[in-house]
């Protein structure tokens, strides 16, 4: 097995014969594995990643064209895998109902509203209610998500007002 | 870096020791009851036709060569008239699919069995 090439070893797995794939896992697990340590400086982490970027890989196996290089395609699934490993650190920012509590309720002018629209301006109604999104859904019929960016746009359109006063 | 190694051709041979098991038990379900749609339908077609005595059309076979020779086109063309359409058409197309898949099971054939020597030899080291 130690003079096969990556196209003989790729032809072969699509074949069936799937021990050959410990060939490319062998060959290529010590480079992919010091790229991931020097990004991560975490060893169990790195661990997890080089075997998702194997598995994706033997995953995406038929569809790989077995003429070019495997390196650059196993890099650039690392690449992925690393970007998705930090997305994941991101702080997500919870669209609560709190959200239109940066401007405060006392600040809040009936001219100002005007410039919403006549859903947003009875989403923003409910919340001052003390309504929660879920009920304000349930309420106009529209999901929770659709009831968020209403939210969302209503508040950009308060924002900007503000901003200019 | 050998743990690892060792850890990551364990998790594929556990996926494609998975997915082939789930393939093949679906390929051959898939195929058996296919194959029992069309046993199923076919007896229905031929009791239709024994009814009908829609077989007698044949008869003609027993005598000389001459009278088959005669008869042979026009019964064959009376006879597939008398066919069951519906049902017909729903056999043909049975078939067809199963034709499919039997190729495409015939043709994987040698992959999957590959797989299997392959999984067999690993998990029995």
């Amino acid at each position: 097995m130690a003079e096969l090439s990556d196209k003989e070893a790729i032809i072969r797995i699509r074949n069936g014969e799937i021990d050959y794939y410990s060939y490319i896992v062998k060959k290529y697990t010590t480079s992919i594995y010091r790229f991931i340590e020097r990004k991560l400086f975490k060893k169990e982490e790195a661990d997890d990643l080089v075997q998702n970027v194997f598995i994706s890989f033997y995953k995406a196996i038929e569809k790989f064209d077995e003429k070019k290089p495997i390196k650059p395609y196993l890099f650039q699934i690392v690449q992925n895998e690393l970007k998705m490993y930090f997305r994941s650190f991101k702080k997500d920012q919870p669209l609560d109902e709190q959200i239109i509590s940066e401007i405060k309720q006392e600040d809040l002018k009936i001219e100002d509203l005007k410039s919403l629209n006549n859903l947003e301006r009875e989403v923003f109604k409910h919340i001052g209610e003390g309504y929660s999104y879920e009920e304000i859904g349930k309420l106009f019929k529209k999901p929770l998500n659709t009831i968020k960016s209403i939210v969302r746009r209503g508040r950009l359109k308060l924002k900007k007002i503000y901003e200019k006063t | 870096m050998k743990k690892l190694e060792d850890k990551i051709i364990k998790k594929i041979y556990r996926m494609e020791a998975k997915k082939t098991i789930r393939q093949i038990i679906s390929e051959t379900l898939l195929i058996i009851t296919i194959t029992l749609f069309v046993v199923f339908i076919f007896t229905v077609i031929v009791e239709v036709l024994n009814d009908q005595a829609s077989f007698d059309l044949f008869d003609f076979l027993r005598d000389d060569f001459e009278i088959i020779k005669a008869n042979f086109f026009n019964n064959s063309l009376l006879f597939i008239q008398e066919l069951p359409l519906p049902l017909t058409y729903i056999l043909i197309s049975l078939l067809l699919l199963l034709v499919w898949l039997l190729y495409i099971f015939i043709k994987n054939f040698n992959n999957i069995k590959n797989k299997i020597v392959s999984i067999y030899k690993f998990w029995l080291k």
